[in-house]
């Protein structure tokens, strides 16, 4: 077999990795993504508030504000080719300090970003909920909600249809460099490139050092919240944040894309560890309390958190001063989601590659969704295959022949977190209890393994631990 | 398709509701997601089921086939299998399975779904969330239906039944169950499984005792745990570490009343009912754990008995109401069903649950002028077992009360 060298080696299957990783690949270039995990968006890309936000808070003239507000342009376009949800429901800040409310305007019009003052009699049309305390704030109609994961998923997806390689399980190594050819290598498969972008979130100083690259400061800052129950669906029409403080964007209460409330998320300085705590639960419990009322958080179904790294006051893009043809992307905390695509662009430019040359590239296949079709669309497809009239999650309604094609796809999921955030069974009221069982056993099938090897999210973590003794045990 | 009496669900509940409709002559049908019926006795495999209903003990499968054998040999009762409701909409329900969307129309419809497990999400377990950590449910599914270890050292988060079942189950396959933590100071499970599955293994029960933090972030590696006060406040200073590489939890059942519109009982989390177990809807009757979380499968099946014959007799336009008044909970009563009751000729099964521990007590009823209309001695009782007492619906002149009297 002829050894390829790839143009550009990707390090991180993070949302920004995966927007390089695509559009290198959608321009042609010989592109791997290298990512230590079993799967796509397995860190902070899955954990965070899926907003797309409008950029009127970020202050003007950092790369955050311009990332921000670029990338926030090029969402709509880009979840049309991915057909990936994107919901325009807007964003409202609100509370009771004018001066803040003045401010952030100031800064929404330096950044070119539409926002609209709105007084407590206006805000109580829109939110009938804001609790007393709340007097002034503004709208912001340009923001989004996005399921992170599903998205990060389908760029990916698209770009192994363009000719990207994915290496999962990528436990790197050792990186040498001669003749400006980079070699890397987990000790198992050796990876050749030209340039490498280090996009490794959280790991990456670890990254670095292989790399012989630079470090940074980096500070976690670990953001935890709570889901709820479909049933409080409409208890927020939009997102609702307080206003801003010293600490971030503060504790916000939004659907997401699929129709759940998202509850959070703290700020609190950590380890890069994503537990969450009981004074973290309790600090959004009251904050929450005197933004809104009506919010339940008695119809929580999930905890989490997640861990954003931190580099100073702004995201660090730029050629390592250290290593001839290695691109650091560092510290990219919020708005990271956000300007995920403003970043890959901003990313190849500086690589001197070509961004625009995308007219020959290929589309995915949409991922069928039963839940969005008609009655008379749905009796069609299970005419045609009778695995789509068997429901595996009945908490999300989700059929045998949906879990089937998402296994069947440019990527292969292989871990139940994996079908979880492409095609939802487990994130629902029961939490995978109900179905857990069933869609091991379909991904074991599909993928010719058996239910022993299958793992919920990472190597060490199997679903099961063996069989049972047959005939008991001797006591 | 139009049916006389629909059922959903083939579980207990479900075929017990079913069987009695078709032999009050209506033509009946069971929904039933899975390829068989039997819903949750399938998996559970140990004895204690039938003292009261067939007074003879088989286990879930057994108690399931003297069911599933009726079901089939009662000629106006037909079963749909690997079918899923979708939606309701008074007595006509939308199905999907693998002949495709239908709606099927009937005169009246028994709600017999039964409950789902509360989750690490409900009780805002803290920590991470690593592989390991299951329901009891979904444990006992491993082990008794697919022959696979959900793990090999075991902590079991509340007492709740299937959880002390588990216990002893995991014991006898070899795994290593360290304790069970129950976050109340009584157990929530029957004292029969606390004496047969806990203490006849030697396995800990620690009360007023809950998880801090739980550790691990491939596979889970242990808990942090410790008491917590009469408020639930987490005691800190008491906070323990146990190496495990499972978590099970057995912390509540909740009926599964998703499909449903309806107002819900705070308590049960289910749909109130009257006396005929017919709901706040027309026609539309409820039962088993989806109506409230029962101790015994056999008062599942009695229960249901009741619910199945009111929905036939609804479909055959002979269910009369009188004169309705409310019997609501009072004194150390957690809940009662049903929550309205009519005036007449008929005996009313009041089924209900006590608050906390009573010793040498009575269960009275009493109208809203004070006046007791029923009393029933108790020697002893706790929260964990299901009450019932059998009243006269001739006694009924008011709204009424049910209490506990202690002697």
């Amino acid at each position: 077999m002829e050894k390829k060298i790839f143009d550009v080696a990707v390090i991180g299957a993070v949302v920004v990795g995966v927007s390089i990783f695509n559009d290198l690949a959608r321009n042609g270039y010989n592109v791997a993504l290298i990512e230590k995990e079993l799967d796509v968006s397995t860190g902070t890309t899955k954990a965070n508030s899926g907003i797309i936000h409008a950029g009127f808070d970020c202050k003007p003239g950092t790369l955050k504000a311009k990332l921000n507000v670029e990338g926030n342009r090029m969402f709509p376009d880009i979840c049309n080719r991915l057909h990936v949800p994107l919901v325009r429901c807007g964003a409202y800040v609100i509370g009771n300090d004018e001066k803040v409310v003045n401010d952030l305007l100031s800064r929404a019009k330096a950044n070119g970003v539409v926002a609209e003052k709105l007084n407590r009699k206006q805000l109580v049309t829109k939110l009938p909920n804001i609790t007393e305390n709340v007097t002034c704030g503004l709208f912001a109609p340009n923001s989004y909600i996005i399921e992170p994961y599903f998205y990060t998923i389908c760029l990916c997806e698209e770009g192994v249809v363009n000719g990207g390689k994915v290496f999962f399980d990528y436990n790197l190594k050792k990186v040498n460099r001669a003749e400006n050819v980079f070699t890397l290598t987990d000790g198992k498969t050796i990876i050749e490139a030209r340039y490498i972008v280090n996009c490794a979130g959280g790991l990456f100083n670890e990254v670095s050092t292989i790399l012989q690259a630079e470090h940074y400061d980096i500070k976690y800052r670990r953001g935890e919240y709570y889901v709820l129950d479909h049933s409080e669906k409409d208890v927020v029409p939009a997102t609702v944040f307080p206003l801003p403080s010293s600490a971030g964007k503060g504790v916000l209460v939004t659907p997401t894309a699929s129709g759940n409330i998202l509850v959070g998320p703290t700020s609190y300085e950590s380890d890069n560890s994503t537990i969450t705590t009981d004074d973290g639960l309790k600090e959004i419990s009251s904050k929450v309390a005197g933004m809104l009322n009506n919010i339940n958080l008695g119809k929580t179904i999930r905890i989490f958190s997640g861990v954003r790294s931190i580099v100073g006051d702004d995201f660090v893009i730029e050629q390592s001063k250290k290593v001839d043809g290695v691109v650091n992307v560092a510290g990219i905390c919020s708005p990271g989601l956000s300007s995920a695509p403003a970043i890959s662009k901003y990313v190849i430019n500086m690589l001197g590659l070509n961004y625009s040359n995308t007219s020959h590239a290929k589309t995915i296949t949409p991922y069928t969704k039963l839940s969005e079709l008609s009655v008379e669309e749905r009796n069609r497809l299970i005419k045609k295959n009778s695995d789509y009239g068997k429901i595996v999650c009945k908490c999300e309604n989700i059929t045998l022949g949906e879990i089937k094609d998402a296994i069947n796809r440019p990527i292969r999921p292989t871990t139940l977190d994996g079908i979880k955030r492409r095609v939802r069974p487990g994130m629902g009221r029961c939490q995978g209890g109900f179905c857990n069982d069933k869609v091991a056993l379909i991904l074991a099938k599909e993928n010719g393994r058996t239910i022993d090897d299958i793992v919920k999210e990472k190597k060490a973590g199997k679903y099961v631990v063996g069989d049972v003794a047959s005939k008991g045990v001797d006591r | 398709m139009k049916y006389d009496v629909i059922v959903i669900g083939g579980g207990p509940a479900g075929m017990s509701a079913a069987l009695e409709s078709a032999k009050n002559g209506c033509k009946t049908v069971i929904i039933e997601r899975n390829p068989f019926l039997g819903g949750i006795l399938k998996q559970c495999i140990h004895n204690g089921f039938g003292l009261h209903y067939f007074k003879e003990e088989f286990t879930g499968p057994e108690y399931a086939k003297k069911f599933i054998e009726m079901v089939e040999k009662e000629p106006k009762l037909t079963v749909m299998t690997n079918t899923f409701v979708t939606a309701i909409n008074g007595t006509k329900v939308d199905i999907v399975n693998e002949r495709g969307n239908q709606t099927l129309e009937g005169k009246a419809l028994v709600l017999a779904m039964g409950c789902r497990e509360r989750t690490a999400g409900n009780i805002l377990l803290n920590g991470t969330r690593p592989a390991g950590v299951y329901t009891a449910g979904e444990a006992q599914r491993l082990v008794n239906i697919l022959g696979k270890m959900p793990g090999k050292e075991v902590v079991i988060l509340g007492s709740g039944d299937i959880g002390l079942i588990m216990a002893r189950r995991l014991t006898m396959q070899g795994a290593k169950v360290k304790a069970v933590l129950e976050i109340n100071p009584t157990t929530s499970g029957l004292r029969r499984n606390i004496a047969q599955c806990l203490d006849d293994f030697g396995i800990p029960l620690l009360l007023n005792t809950s998880i801090f933090e739980v550790v691990g972030t491939d596979r889970i590696q242990g808990v942090w745990y410790g008491k917590v006060d009469e408020k639930y406040n987490k005691l800190y200073d008491t906070k323990k570490f146990i190496k495990c590489d499972c978590l099970i939890l057995s912390v509540g059942l909740v009926p599964e009343t998703d499909l449903v519109n309806m107002p819900l009982n705070r308590v049960t989390k289910g749909v109130f009912v009257d006396s005929h177990l017919q709901t706040e809807t027309d026609g539309v009757f409820a039962c088993g754990n989806f109506l409230h979380v029962h101790d015994l499968v056999d008062n599942v099946s009695l229960e249901a008995k009741t619910a199945g014959y009111n929905a036939s007799m609804y479909a055959k336009g002979k269910i009369s109401k009188t004169k309705p008044h409310t019997l609501s909970a009072g004194n150390k009563i957690s809940y009662v069903i049903p929550n309205k009751v009519y005036e007449g000729d008929e005996i009313i099964e009041v089924r209900f649950r006590i608050k906390s521990k009573i010793t040498k007590s009575n269960f009275v009823i009493k109208d809203t002028h004070g006046n007791t209309i029923f009393k029933k001695f108790v020697m002893a009782s706790n929260p964990g077992e299901m009450q019932s007492i059998e009243l006269d619906s001739k006694l009924i002149k008011d709204d009424i009360v049910l209490e506990v009297e202690e002697q």
